[in-house]
C-alpha cells in the first residue's frame, strides 16, 4: 500500500524506490553529520559574549516553512509533503552554503582550513542529494515537485569586522545543522514507510 | 497588661530564635545549575539541574521554559519522574526542531537566584534507553558451536515508523577476563558469535545509539555457557603425534626411494663437452688424429690449397678515402654499376693496401688502357668472377658513361698521379684501374645481370663467396668455365688467378692463407693489363686490424633497381680501433647495404649500429667499410 501511496499513476517503478530513498537517506545523514561536526567546532571558540549576542534560532532564514514539530504531526504528513519540505529546504540552503565556504578562508580561527574542507565536502553532499530527490521526487507525484522559495538574506560576507563574522558563522552553521537534521528525518520516515519488504530495516 | 505579656512573649520568641539559629548564617539561595536534558525517544525529554547552595532555609525550584518564536513562559509540570531536582517534558509539552530557554529558579526565604539559561532543541540531546530482551542462544554449525543473540530495541523508541534510526553495539567476555571485544552490530537486531572456546562461560551486554544522539547504557549480562566440543584434549594430542608420525614415516619412505632422483634434481651433474663429431671415447683411447678427422669437412680449401706460387686470398678490399669521395659525389653521372662505398674515410681494412699501392698507379700511367675490347669482356666478366678476369669489366659498364671522369675509387690512390694525367684517356684508364681495385661489390649490377640470367644455379650469393677476382686484362678472352663449375669453384675456392707475370714477393712477405688475416696488395699493373698481386707486408696487419670475416659483408644479390645488395654483419662495430671507419648505414633499415643510393657522409671511426644478419657470413666477405655506392643518377 504505502509503495502504491508512493508511486504516480503513471511511472511506477516501486521496486526502485525503497532503493533510492536508502540512498538518499545514506547522504542526508552524512550531510547532518558533518554540519553537526562544523556547528561545535566553532561554537566551542565563541566567547560568551557571542552567544548572547548570536540571533535567535528562530532568525534562520527557513523558520517562514511550517514543518511537523513533533512525531504525530510528521507521522499524518503524506509523503510528498515530506518530499517538498525535504527538497524544499535542501534548496534554501544552496546558496548560503556557498557564501559559509567562501567566506571559511577569512574566518578568524585556528583551524579554518579544516573547517573549509568540510564545508566543501558538505557542498557536495548536499548537490548530490538535490539531484537525488528530484529523480525521486519525479517518481512520487505532484505534490512532491512543489519547493518553497526561503530566500537567503545575508549577503554574501558575513560581517564587517572579526567578531561578527564569526558570529554570524556560527548562527549560520546552527541553522544549518537543524534544517539537515530535518531533512534526515524526514527522508528516514520516507524510508520506512517505502521499506515494506525490508522489515529489518525499521 | 496584655500588652506586656505580648511583647514579653515576642521578646521571649525572638531571644529563642537568636539563641537557637547562633553559629549559622542565612542567605539567599545559590544560583542552581542546568546540568543536562536528555530525550530518550524523541518524544518527551528531562531536564536534571545542580542545586547551588540552600542559605541554610528550606529552598525551592522552578524551572521555567520559553520556546521559539514566543515569549509565553511555561513552568515545568512534572518534577518526580525524572527523580530529585529534574523536570520532564511531556509529548504534549515537548515540540522538536524548536528551541527551548529553560531556567531554573532557587528560592528561599530570603530570596531567589536564577540558574543561567541554557539552551536546547530535542533534536540533539536524544539519548536512548538500553535495547531490551537480549537473548543468547547456543547454535550448531556442522559439530562447532557458536553464540546467536538477539535483542529488542527500546520499548518507547519507535523505530519502526522510522522516526528513530537505533544502531547497536554489542560486547562479550570471558567470565574470569576483564576486557571485553566489542562488536558493532549496526541497524540488525542479531548477531553470531564464532570462535568459542569450549567449555567457556561467557557475558555479553549490548547498547544502542540514534543515528545522531548519545549512546544508551549497556544492558544487563547474559550469561551463556559453551559445551564441550573437544571431546577430550588428551586424546586429540595423541591422534595429531600418531598422525604426523605416519607421515614421518611415509615421507622417509618416499625419500628413500627417489634418493637417486632427488639427488640428480638437487646436485645436478656437471655437463661434458660436446662438439659435434667428436668422438669422445677415441679422443679418451688417446688417438687424437682419429678423433679429429670426424671433424674434418670434405672439400675443405685447406687440403685442396695449392702451394704453388698461386695465392689464395679470400677477398680483397676496397676503400676510398672520404675527400675523394666528396669531390666524386659531383660528378653527376655516374654509372649505376660503379658503386662507392657510403664513408669511405678509411678503411680498417687492410684491403686499402692492394689499391693504394702507388706502383699500380705509377705503372699504369704509361699504358692505356684499351677500351675497345671491353665488350667482349662483359661477358667474361660474369665469368670473370668465378674463374679469373675481372678487371676492365668495370671499364666496359663504366666507360661508355665515362665522360668526365668518374668515380671513383680511391681517391687517394690517385692523388700523387695527377701529374701523369695526360689525357683523358689516361685518366680514364687510371680511374677505370682504380674501379678493379674494387672489391666485388663494385660489380655493377648491369654487370652482374648478364651473369645471372644464366640458368645456372650459380645465385648470387656466390658472388660472395670467397674470392675476388681481378684481372686487368681485358684482352684476355678467358672463357669461363660453365658457370656451374664455377660456382663450384667459387664456393669451394677462393682464388685469384694471377695472370702470368706475377710474381710473388719471396718470403719477405707472408703469404696469404685462407682464412688469415692477410692481405694482397697491387704491386703493379703489368705489361698485358694483369694486376700483379702481393701479399701485404705485416705492417698493414698492423695498421688495418681486421677480423677475420667480420668486416665483410655478404652479396646478397640484385634488386631490380640494379643495385646490389650486401648483407651487413652484426659484428661489424667491432672492427675498428684504429682507424677511421668507413660506415655503411643501412638506409633501408633492411639488412642489406644498398649501394643505388647516394652516398651518406662519412663517419670518422664510426662503428655501423649492429644489425642482425639474416644470413650468416660465413667467410669471404666483401668488405662493406669499402664500399662504395654509387650516387643515383
Amino acid at each position: 500500500l504505502p509503495q502504491r501511496l508512493l508511486c504516480s499513476a503513471l511511472m511506477c517503478k516501486a521496486v526502485d524506490i525503497p532503493d533510492l530513498l536508502d540512498r538518499a537517506s545514506q547522504r542526508s545523514d552524512k550531510l547532518h553529520s558533518l554540519s553537526n561536526m562544523l556547528a561545535l567546532e566553532l561554537e566551542s571558540d565563541l566567547p560568551a559574549i557571542g552567544r548572547v549576542t548570536m540571533p535567535r534560532p528562530a532568525m534562520c532564514h527557513t523558520s517562514s516553512l511550517l514543518t511537523p514539530n513533533d512525531k504525530e504531526q510528521a507521522l499524518q504528513v503524506s509523503e510528498s509533503t515530506l518530499m517538498s519540505l525535504a527538497r524544499s529546504l535542501l534548496k534554501a540552503w544552496q546558496y548560503p552554503v556557498g557564501v559559509l565556504s567562501n567566506s571559511a578562508n577569512l574566518l578568524p580561527h585556528q583551524s579554518k582550513a579544516s573547517i573549509s574542507n568540510k564545508l566543501q565536502e558538505l557542498q557536495e553532499h548536499s548537490r548530490n542529494l538535490e539531484d537525488g530527490l528530484d529523480v525521486l521526487s519525479g517518481k512520487m507525484g505532484p505534490t512532491a515537485q512543489i519547493l518553497s522559495t526561503l530566500p537567503y538574506r545575508g549577503g554574501s560576507d558575513l560581517g564587517q569586522d572579526k567578531m561578527s563574522k564569526l558570529i554570524n558563522f556560527n548562527f549560520l552553521l546552527s541553522c544549518l545543522r537543524r534544517d539537515s537534521h530535518k531533512i534526515d528525518s524526514f527522508l528516514k520516515v520516507l524510508r520506512c514507510r517505502a521499506a515494506n519488504m525490508q522489515p529489518n530495516l525499521c | 497588661m496584655m500588652k506586656n505579656d505580648g511583647g514579653v512573649r515576642v521578646f521571649w520568641l525572638l531571644l529563642l530564635f537568636l539563641l537557637y539559629t547562633r553559629g549559622k548564617s542565612f542567605s539567599v539561595p545559590g544560583k542552581p545549575t542546568l546540568t543536562r536534558c536528555r530525550s530518550p525517544e524523541k518524544e518527551t525529554f528531562t531536564c536534571w539541574w545542580e542545586p547551588g547552595s540552600d542559605g541554610g532555609l528550606p529552598t525551592t525550584y522552578k524551572l521555567y521554559y520559553r520556546k521559539e518564536g514566543s515569549e509565553k513562559e511555561y513552568q515545568c509540570t512534572d518534577y518526580h519522574t525524572g527523580g530529585k531536582n529534574s523536570c520532564f517534558f511531556n509529548k504534549n509539552d515537548t515540540s522538536i526542531w524548536v528551541n527551548y530557554n529553560i531556567t531554573v529558579v532557587a528560592t528561599n526565604a530570603l530570596g531567589q537566584a536564577l540558574s543561567d539559561p541554557l539552551n536546547i532543541d530535542v533534536y540533539f540531546i536524544v539519548e536512548p534507553n538500553p535495547p531490551e530482551n537480549l537473548n543468547v542462544t547456543i547454535q550448531n554449525d556442522k559439530g562447532w558451536p557458536f553464540l546467536r543473540a538477539s535483542w529488542d530495541p527500546p520499548t518507547k523508541a519507535d523505530t519502526r515508523s522510522g522516526w528513530i534510526t537505533l544502531i547497536y553495539e554489542l560486547r562479550i567476555k570471558l567470565e574470569e577476563e576483564d576486557e571485553w571485544e566489542i562488536h558493532h552490530v549496526g541497524q540488525q537486531k542479531v548477531f553470531n558469535i564464532f570462535g568459542l572456546q569450549s567449555g567457556g562461560t561467557y557475558v555479553i551486554q549490548i547498547r544502542c545509539k540514534p543515528d545522531h544522539g548519545f549512546w544508551s547504557e549497556w544492558s544487563d549480562d547474559v550469561q551463556v555457557v559453551v559445551p564441550n566440543y573437544f571431546p577430550n584434549k588428551r586424546s586429540a594430542w595423541v591422534l595429531l603425534m600418531v598422525f604426523s608420525g605416519m607421515v614421518f614415516l611415509i615421507l622417509s619412505w618416499l625419500l628413500h626411494l627417489n634418493s637417486r632422483n632427488l639427488k640428480h634434481c638437487i646436485l645436478p651433474p656437471v655437463p661434458g663437452p660436446k662438439i659435434k663429431g667428436f668422438d669422445q671415447k677415441l679422443h679418451k683411447s688417446g688417438k687424437s688424429v682419429d678423433a679429429f678427422k670426424s671433424l674434418e669437412v670434405p672439400d675443405f680449401p685447406h687440403h685442396t690449397f695449392s702451394k704453388s706460387e698461386d695465392f689464395l686470398v679470400e677477398y680483397i678490399e676496397v676503400y676510398v678515402p672520404e675527400e675523394q669521395e666528396l669531390m666524386l659525389e659531383k660528378s653527376n653521372n655516374l654509372h649505376n654499376g660503379c658503386l662507392k662505398s657510403e664513408s669511405s674515410v678509411s678503411d680498417c681494412d687492410s684491403g686499402r693496401g692492394s689499391c693504394d699501392s702507388h706502383t699500380l698507379l705509377l705503372d699504369k700511367s704509361g699504358h692505356q688502357t684499351n677500351t675497345q675490347d671491353s665488350q667482349t669482356d662483359e661477358q667474361k666478366h660474369g665469368e670473370a668472377l668465378q674463374g679469373e678476369n675481372l678487371a676492365y669489366t668495370h671499364q666496359d659498364m663504366v666507360s661508355p658513361d665515362m665522360s668526365a671522369g668518374r668515380v671513383k675509387t680511391w681517391p687517394s690512390v690517385f692523388s700523387p698521379l695527377p701529374q701523369n694525367r695526360s689525357t683523358v684517356d689516361q685518366t680514364s684508364s687510371i680511374e677505370i684501374a682504380k674501379q678493379h681495385c674494387l672489391s666485388d661489390s663494385l660489380l655493377p649490377s648491369d654487370f652482374l645481370t648478364p651473369y645471372h640470367s644464366p640458368p645456372g644455379h650459380c645465385t648470387r650469393e656466390h658472388l660472395g663467396s670467397n674470392y675476388w677476382e681481378f684481372d686487368f686484362g681485358n684482352k684476355q678472352p678467358h672463357l669461363t668455365q660453365p658457370q656451374t663449375e664455377a660456382c663450384h669453384q667459387i664456393q669451394a675456392h677462393s682464388e685469384i688467378n694471377i695472370n702470368t707475370g706475377v710474381k710473388a714477393e719471396p718470403a719477405a712477405h707472408k703469404f696469404p692463407t685462407p682464412r688469415s688475416n692477410e692481405y694482397v696488395e697491387v704491386q703493379r699493373i703489368n705489361e698485358e693489363d694483369s694486376v700483379v698481386l702481393r701479399p701485404v707486408a705485416s705492417n698493414y696487419d698492423k695498421l688495418f686490424e681486421m677480423q677475420q670475416g667480420e668486416d665483410y659483408s655478404r652479396v646478397k644479390g640484385v634488386d631490380s633497381d640494379n643495385v646490389l645488395l650486401l648483407l651487413q654483419k652484426e659484428a661489424m662495430e667491432e672492427e675498428m680501433n684504429m682507424c677511421p671507419c668507413e660506415q655503411l648505414t643501412d638506409t633501408t633499415g633492411a639488412h642489406y647495404t644498398r649501394f643505388a643510393r647516394s652516398p651518406e657522409k662519412p663517419t670518422a671511426c664510426t662503428h655501423p649500429t649492429p644489425q642482425p644478419l639474416e644470413e650468416r657470413v660465413v667467410n669471404g666477405y666483401v668488405d662493406t667499410a669499402t664500399m662504395f655506392t654509387m650516387p643515383p643518377y
